[in-house]
């Protein structure tokens, strides 16, 4: 890339380097030369304008960075220090320790829950027997108490029909007992 | 007494067992101490937040040490840093919140103040005012400059870094980050100098 005037540019010359000239010029160090940019230096040192220009962006640029540096260590100084980890996230050597607490967590977790289904298991039976337990007391319960109604009444349910023919003291009938309309039938 | 196979490094009493790999991160004050203000001056510069850079900051030292596994030393630890800022940051932006607060925020950078702290240079106090605008004129147009543009030229102008380094950081193909470079150079030289006559 050469400037747009290919002739030492004089006074009266409006011709100066380009954007990316001036561009390849701040980017690099001062005083290093390279095949990009010996037309734009060559310009240089034949045009004060450019050269001054160039001087001027690169003192301003450099104050930037001084002023920009001074002022983020002074507002870096007023700052609380930073909070470090104490101790490493996941080292190696940790690491086994790591695991080992885990898996005995992992371990005193499903210990009790296993316990927990082996009693959850073993009470089906239990249950399920007490059950059978009760309905048998229960009937058993209701058979003995038929057996003293039996045996308290004073006339036996077989022998009732005997001891009330026209079943009037008893209000209903047996209808195996026959009456007498149906004796006369 | 410590193992052959356990290395300790005294200013964080970190062990590293057999096959760690060990990485200049490990030592992690001596890195936050050697790094930090160069991490906390380019978020600064970026983000013109105090607040906001300093949270990054340690937010930047807290994932370089979670991820320092992953740090291959193909470029130099600063490099590598700055990359971690540098994405916390343009995610820091990315968000509305971040811009409805920029301007109201009352960590906000003071042109006035950064300009306030050049250098005494030799001469009157007149070509220290007019140093002090020139300053303050750069830091005005800087912010005014596209996100990737004010990333590229702070890394060149205030972390001086070189271009490669620059497209390393970023991401960018090398022939992109002189565009962009460029380009914000004839931004800022376009508002410095008074336009020449040019046929």
């Amino acid at each position: 890339m050469t400037p747009h005037s290919a002739s030492p540019c004089s006074a009266s010359e409006t011709m100066h380097l380009t954007e990316d000239q001036f561009g390849q010029l701040l980017s690099q160090p001062v005083g290093i030369r390279t095949s990009e940019t010996s037309a734009a230096e060559a310009h240089l040192l034949a045009c004060e304008q450019c050269a001054a220009e160039l001087a001027g962006l690169r003192d301003s640029l450099s104050l930037f960075r001084q002023a920009s540096t001074t002022y983020a260590n002074n507002e870096l100084r007023n700052l609380p220090p930073m909070q470090l980890p104490a101790r490493p996230a996941h080292t190696l050597a940790v690491q086994p320790a790591y695991w080992a607490t885990a898996a005995a967590a992992v371990i005193l977790a499903f210990l009790p829950m296993q316990a927990l289904r082996q009693h959850s298991f073993q009470p089906a039976p239990a249950v399920a027997a007490s059950v059978a337990d009760r309905t048998v007391q229960t009937e058993d319960e209701a058979l003995l108490n038929d057996v003293d109604t039996e045996i308290s009444a004073s006339v036996p349910t077989p022998m009732l029909a005997l001891a009330d023919p026209a079943g009037v003291a008893s209000g209903s009938l047996d209808s195996s007992v026959p009456t007498s309309t149906q004796r006369k039938d | 007494m410590v193992p052959d196979n356990i290395q300790t490094f005294p200013s964080t009493s970190l062990t590293l067992g057999a096959g760690a790999r060990t990485t200049p991160l490990d030592d992690l004050e001596t890195v936050v101490a050697l790094y930090q203000p160069r991490v906390f001056r380019f978020l600064l510069a970026n983000l013109r937040d105090r607040d906001a850079a300093e949270t990054l900051t340690q937010e930047t030292f807290l994932r370089a040490w979670t991820a320092r596994d992953t740090f291959r030393e193909d470029c130099s630890v600063a490099t590598w840093l700055i990359r971690i800022a540098l994405n916390l940051a343009r995610d820091h932006t990315r968000t509305g919140r971040f811009r409805f607060w920029k301007h109201i925020a009352a960590s906000a950078v003071d042109v006035d103040e950064v300009a306030a702290n050049i250098p005494n240079r030799e001469g009157s106090a007149e070509s220290q005012l007019i140093a002090q605008e020139q300053v303050k004129l750069i830091w005005q147009t800087v912010a005014d400059l596209s996100p990737r543009q004010r990333t590229i030229f702070l890394l060149r102008f205030l972390e001086e870094m070189e271009i490669p380094e620059i497209a390393t950081v970023t991401g960018l193909p090398l022939g992109t980050v002189k565009s962009h470079l460029y380009r914000a150079l004839n931004i800022i030289r376009t508002r410095h100098t008074p336009q020449k006559e040019t046929v």
